[in-house]
């Protein structure tokens, strides 16, 4: 990580721009290009570290949510998630709390993926059957298509916490609800992309 | 990195300043300079006290040409001659008898503190060197020297960079005060 900031960083400043920047500022600087290159280098990689670990959830997170309710049919989940070209939705009860989470994944596990619930898993199985692999959830309610207990989060968890239950958990999103339970977003695995990414923190 | 290619340096040296921050340097130095020198000459001749030490030309460099040194901030010009004046005139005082190691100590010493106290300023070096070296008048002052000249002359020399370094639109002084 330490190494990549200070590539990144190198590309983005050179000693000439130093230099001009040096020329454009008036009087006299008492400092060589050289020891701005590595106080600017040092400090950049300490931004880098610093919104790493402190950003909250809150900043990075999609507010506008497409959600559904548990009792939305699996034909009117899938023509939402079609329709807003999401990969996941929350789930809401009748209070307007989150029940569960639905994602392509839980789709491809009622269509036949297996272990690794691969869509080419869902393609094999299609090639070697006759008719819709889809039609045996036409009956279902996203109550039924959810995982559940949806694993949610604060909006004041860092990004950086948020990432590790991502990995540890294999998710690629958590619906944000604050203390009362209410839905407030949803964070992403891109949306932590983003924030990590150098076009977020170069200057 | 060898001791040869540390010598052989890198990169280049930074760009010369534009033509109007000359200008304004060699007026504060000018007016900095003719303040301690008038003082000097003019009121405390023919006393025992003494304003002018050679150590203000090189605060002078600092303050009035590198505006927003570190070296050159309230705290270091101050900080650095007082301390310094104190530990040139107890270098003398003690080691009068070996003025090679009265100098040495004086001036070594004198960086170390200033160091200690984030009180860097490099004219320091030359106040405490002056207060081994300086000669009778110096000596006869004891540690008043701290006081008259390197104090006031340092306080001088302040007030004149608080009015002129702030009147040129692209500077400001000080940076920070303590």
């Amino acid at each position: 990580m330490n190494r990549d900031a200070e590539h990144s960083c190198q590309v983005v400043v050179t000693d000439e721009d130093i230099y001009q920047a040096m020329k454009e500022i008036p009087g006299y600087l008492d400092i060589t290009v050289g020891d701005f290159r590595e106080v600017y280098q040092v400090a950049f990689r300490n931004a880098l570290e610093r919104l790493r670990e402190v950003i909250p959830v809150a900043r990075v997170m999609t507010r506008d949510v497409v959600t559904v309710s548990v009792a939305a049919a699996a034909a009117e989940v899938a023509q939402r998630m079609a329709e807003q070209g999401v990969s996941g939705v929350p789930v809401l009860d009748a209070e307007g709390k989150v029940a569960g989470v639905i994602s392509e994944k839980d789709f491809l596990v009622l269509m036949g993926a297996g272990r690794h619930r691969s869509f080419m898993e869902v393609v094999a199985r299609c090639l070697g059957t006759r008719g819709c692999v889809a039609a045996p959830m036409k009956a279902k309610t996203a109550a039924e298509l959810m995982s559940t207990p949806a694993l949610t989060v604060d909006p004041e968890t860092s990004t950086a916490r948020v990432a590790e239950l991502f990995h540890a958990h294999r998710i690629n999103r958590a619906p944000v609800v604050d203390a009362s339970g209410r839905l407030v977003g949803i964070v992403t695995r891109s949306d932590l992309l983003r924030a990590a990414g150098p076009s977020e923190v170069a200057p | 990195m060898t001791w040869v290619t540390k010598l052989r340096g890198a990169g280049k040296s930074p760009p010369r300043v534009g033509l109007k921050e000359i200008g304004w340097s060699w007026l504060g130095a000018f007016l900095g300079i003719a303040a301690v020198a008038l003082i000097h000459f003019k009121l405390l001749a023919g006393t025992d006290l003494l304003l002018l030490i050679g150590s203000f030309g090189a605060s002078a460099v600092l303050i009035y040409g590198a505006v927003k040194s570190p070296l050159a901030q309230p705290r270091n010009l101050l900080g650095g001659h007082v301390l310094s004046a104190l530990i040139g005139v107890a270098s003398y005082q003690l080691l009068h008898p070996w003025p090679w190691l009265a100098c040495a100590v004086a001036v070594a010493t004198a960086i170390a503190c200033m160091h200690l106290t984030k009180t860097l300023h490099p004219p320091g070096g030359a106040t405490a060197l002056i207060a081994v070296i300086g000669g009778d008048q110096i000596h006869a002052l004891g540690y008043l020297y701290a006081l008259i000249p390197a104090a006031s002359g340092a306080l001088v020399m302040l007030i004149v960079a608080l009015l002129v370094n702030n009147l040129a639109k692209t500077q400001r002084y000080p940076e920070f005060w303590w």
